[in-house]
């Protein structure tokens, strides 16, 4: 009897132990998961659609060599008519290279009258900045910049 | 932590019909969840301002969905067309359901 309690605590161990790494890779796996890749949030924003080339209308001033990565000011200005059936109804601001790289997203109504969003954002590294235009039929415009960063802000 | 914001409209002498500029500031943290603390190593959890919505008069005419790319006290411009005399109201909610308002009056000349 002592025997087979004995082994049956063992096997009870060895499956604990086979779990375990289970258990280590799904904390992992959370941990992973806060990460925002560019490429998966621009899959989202896009959701089978092709962008449109909006550098003809989309006007971005945002410094190329900003003196700290912690604030780089990101002003855009969309040319584009804001009339109740036609308007811009979103612009989200992404990078590229960050670990969480979705920096903002505005929701516009025709009450803004025009298409226009400044933003502070920060970069870990050189990169670029996206930003991303969808008007009310569904239409994409995409604009983009590179900005140097000597000094790095972000964790 | 208390949680602080303000709205400012940035022109003045603006009329009915005129596209005018807002801006909006927020005193908060924006920790990525990935820096940690010098001393102890102790890691920062994620702890952000994530949504700000506008009303002008009763009717939500913005709202801005944040994340953790914003730079730490974000500071934000949207334009807004003037209807009339009233009030802009902006409310802030963090990611740890904090929440706070702050009003402006809208006072067009003439």
């Amino acid at each position: 009897m002592e025997r087979r309690s004995f082994m049956k605590g063992t096997f009870a161990l060895a499956t604990i132990g086979l779990l375990n790494p289970v258990l280590f890779h799904h904390a992992l796996a959370a941990e992973e998961a806060i990460e925002m890749p560019y490429k998966d949030l621009i899959e989202e924003y896009l959701s089978g659609k092709k962008a449109t080339d909006g550098s003809s209308i989309m006007t971005l001033n945002v410094p190329e060599e900003p003196e700290n990565g912690a604030v780089v000011p990101v002003e855009v200005t969309i040319n584009y008519p804001m009339n109740t059936d036609n308007y811009i109804s979103n612009i989200t601001v992404l990078t590229t290279k960050n670990k969480v790289n979705k920096a903002i997203s505005f929701d516009l109504t025709p009450e803004n009258g025009m298409a226009y969003l400044y933003v502070n954002v920060k970069m870990g590294q050189t990169q670029e900045v996206v930003v991303l235009a969808k008007t009310n039929k569904g239409q994409i415009y995409k604009a983009s910049k590179s900005v140097r960063v000597a000094l790095g802000g972000c964790g | 932590m208390e949680l602080r914001g303000t709205i400012k409209i940035l022109d003045e002498g603006y009329k009915v019909g005129d596209v005018v500029k807002a801006k909006i500031i927020v005193i908060h943290k924006m920790d990525t969840g990935f820096t940690k603390d010098k001393e102890s190593g102790k890691q920062f959890p994620r702890f952000y301002m994530k949504e700000i919505n506008v009303a002008y008069n009763g009717k939500v005419i913005a709202h801005f969905d944040l994340d953790v790319a914003t730079s730490q006290n974000p500071v934000i411009q949207f334009p807004f067309k003037v209807t009339g005399a009233g009030e802009l109201v902006v409310d802030f909610i963090n990611s740890e359901s904090d929440k706070a308002q702050k009003k402006v009056a809208v006072t067009p000349v003439g």
